[in-house]
């Protein structure tokens, strides 16, 4: 079986409320949904969620790189077999892009897309290639950045629908308050991560974390830049420390546990380039004794969301999971289920064809700011 | 939380004075008030309009099966005249709504609009549920159709009128939106006491409460339901 056609939505769905961080504040999804269709008709859709100041992709660069170099040698090639995420890992080609880290986004759109479809076409469920260990996920909610009496009512909010596990957005003048605050909302019997996305020196990591350690934080994610010294950060704070922005490739994975820069690896499905190379990641991580974050991209939809869940459910250790949203940040979602968690952040396995979700492609359309449509001829 | 009750009402009523302010400030009304909505963007209103209320019995049927005592003749009243049964009530507000379809020329768009109301129910039972009990689901239910009546009671007027004017509805296709102007005045308010009376009897806290509110109110309600 062969693809014979494409069609990519760089899609613009509004958010709810603003999503705020140190590198940012976010309104919008700008996700790429990568829809791909076989010789008989069966069609798969993946999404990559492309970030800068992540893998250095943008919407414009990852839409030409799906469709210049990706697209066009993925095209009428005979598919690899159902049922091995590596076999499809090998058939997609390993491309570069200059000026970023990797071309992630859209190689993990486009892996999602033709393993949506490959499922599909057999009838099975992602369990096929990635068995679920547990029955059920259960995520962690994100308090965004923007002033701590906001920040508060986001934490109590948490609270109220019964979440065990919360991240705090730092990297502020305010950070110590800010992390006193949201633990006094939260109470003690909830776990607390806090995410700086690189925006504190070397100083004022070792500073704020020392502060609020004995408020029980239990990781602070990418404290420092891409190219910061987590390592002594690490030897220099008692809080665990999770690499993240730091993170984007399996090199990095192996530089990192090198250096023994970090305590927690934080996984991403559209930053680390796909499920195939987010399960090596997580493997490598494990066998070095490190902890796994199942994370997300702030306004990914349903896709890359059903994705994340397959994965959370499939790794034999994972200390937090992160995403599966929907419609408590997305104005609306793309797929006909939905897959918001629910009480205390759970959510179940989804056991549908593909990746266990219908994708409503007029909402596609609707939503989208640009499509462009591939066919199979050079 | 009795000595809360005036202070959690207060801080209720600024929350939809706000989103009823967003609403009224907002693009998506002044292009139908003003005229400039395509004839497209107004039958797409009226079709919504009508898939958020069509199965309001239903919603309302739920919030009096967990009424406390001090609301449930309130919730009784509202079902009933919901459903055409209250003292000379004449039609039932779904018949209203299906007034209005027909006499924009969308009769025919009558079963599409139901499926969609279905369906919304639907998720509403299937879909996993945010809160842990039946009490706090109950408050996030209420709320919302506590704000609809709050801002009903202020422009649903300005709906009617927009719609008589610019897409030159008669009055009896208006008549679910001259029914709400009247009437939910009264149901604002005494859906305030039936928020107030429903927090007490079921021992939330004002924090509690207010938070369970806010995440109801998170996004503009109205715009959700009738822009979509």
């Amino acid at each position: 079986m062969r693809l014979v056609g494409a069609t990519l939505y760089a899609l613009r769905i509004p958010f709810v409320e603003a999503f705020g961080h140190s590198a940012g504040e976010r309104r919008c999804s700008d996700s790429v949904v990568v829809r791909v269709r076989d010789e008989a008709g069966t069609e798969g859709f993946g999404e990559g969620a492309p970030r800068p100041y992540v893998t250095g992709e943008t919407v414009a660069t990852m839409l030409d790189h799906l469709t210049g170099e990706l697209w066009p040698r993925v095209a009428e090639r005979e598919l690899p077999s159902t049922g091995h995420l590596a076999g499809l890992d090998a058939f997609l080609p390993d491309t570069r892009l200059p000026g970023v880290v990797a071309p992630h986004a859209a190689r993990a759109a486009l892996e999602l897309a033709i393993l949506d479809c490959m499922l599909r076409r057999a009838g099975r469920p992602a369990a096929t290639v990635l068995p679920p260990r547990r029955p059920r996920v259960t995520y962690s909610g994100v308090v965004t950045a923007g002033p701590i009496d906001r920040a508060v009512r986001h934490a109590r909010q948490m609270r109220a629908v019964g979440l065990h596990h919360v991240k705090l957005k730092v990297g502020f003048d305010d950070d110590i308050a800010r992390v006193a605050a949201v633990r006094e909302a939260l109470g003690s019997e909830v776990s607390l991560r806090l995410d700086a996305n690189g925006g504190w020196t070397l100083a004022r990591a070792v500073e704020v974390l020392t502060a609020v350690a004995p408020l029980g934080i239990a990781a602070a994610e990418q404290p420092l830049p891409r190219d910061g010294d987590l390592a002594a950060l690490r030897s220099a704070v008692p809080v665990p420390l999770m690499a993240d922005e730091s993170l984007v490739t399996l090199a990095d994975a192996e530089a990192l546990i090198a250096d023994r820069a970090v305590d927690f690896f934080n996984v991403r499905v559209s930053k680390c380039g796909g499920l195939a190379r987010s399960l090596a990641i997580a493997a490598r991580a494990a066998a070095a004794g490190l902890g796994v974050q199942i994370g997300s991209q702030v306004g990914e939809t349903a896709i890359l969301a059903a994705a994340g869940r397959h994965l959370a459910a499939a790794l034999p250790e994972v200390a937090f999971t992160e995403g599966s949203f929907g419609t408590l940040l997305l104005t609306r979602d793309v797929s006909v289920e939905s897959v918001r968690f629910g009480h205390r952040g759970e959510a179940p396995v989804l056991t549908g064809p593909g990746l266990g979700i219908r994708v409503v492609e007029k909402t596609l359309r609707e939503r989208a700011v640009a499509v462009r449509e591939l066919g199979a001829e050079r | 939380m009795d000595s809360d009750t005036k202070r959690f009402r207060d801080a209720v009523e600024a929350r939809f004075a706000r989103q009823v302010e967003s609403l009224t400030d907002s693009a998506e009304l002044r292009t139908l008030e003003e005229g400039r909505a395509t004839p497209e963007q107004c039958d797409a209103f009226i079709e919504n309009v009508a898939r958020a209320h069509l199965r309001s019995p239903q919603l309302l049927a739920f919030l009096y099966a967990l009424a406390p005592p001090a609301a449930a003749a309130d919730l009784r009243h509202n079902l009933l005249e919901e459903l055409g049964l209250e003292d000379d009530a004449g039609r039932s507000h779904p018949e209203l709504l299906e007034d209005l379809l027909a006499g924009a020329g969308l009769a025919h768009r009558l079963p599409d609009v139901a499926a969609c109301a279905d369906e919304d129910l639907r998720r509403i039972v299937v879909d996993p549920l945010l809160y842990g009990t039946l009490r706090e689901v109950g408050l996030a239910a209420l709320t919302e159709i506590v704000a609809f009546e709050y801002m009903l009671a202020r422009v649903s007027g300005r709906f009617a009128r927009a719609l008589a004017r610019h897409r030159e509805l008669p009055p009896p296709a208006l008549a679910w939106f001259t029914h709400h102007s009247e009437v939910d005045v009264a149901h604002a308010e005494q859906g305030l006491n039936d928020l107030e009376a429903y927090v007490r009897y079921y021992d939330f806290t004002e924090d509690e409460a207010l938070t369970i509110v806010e995440l109801a109110l998170r996004e503009n309600v109205f715009l959700r339901r009738y822009w979509r």
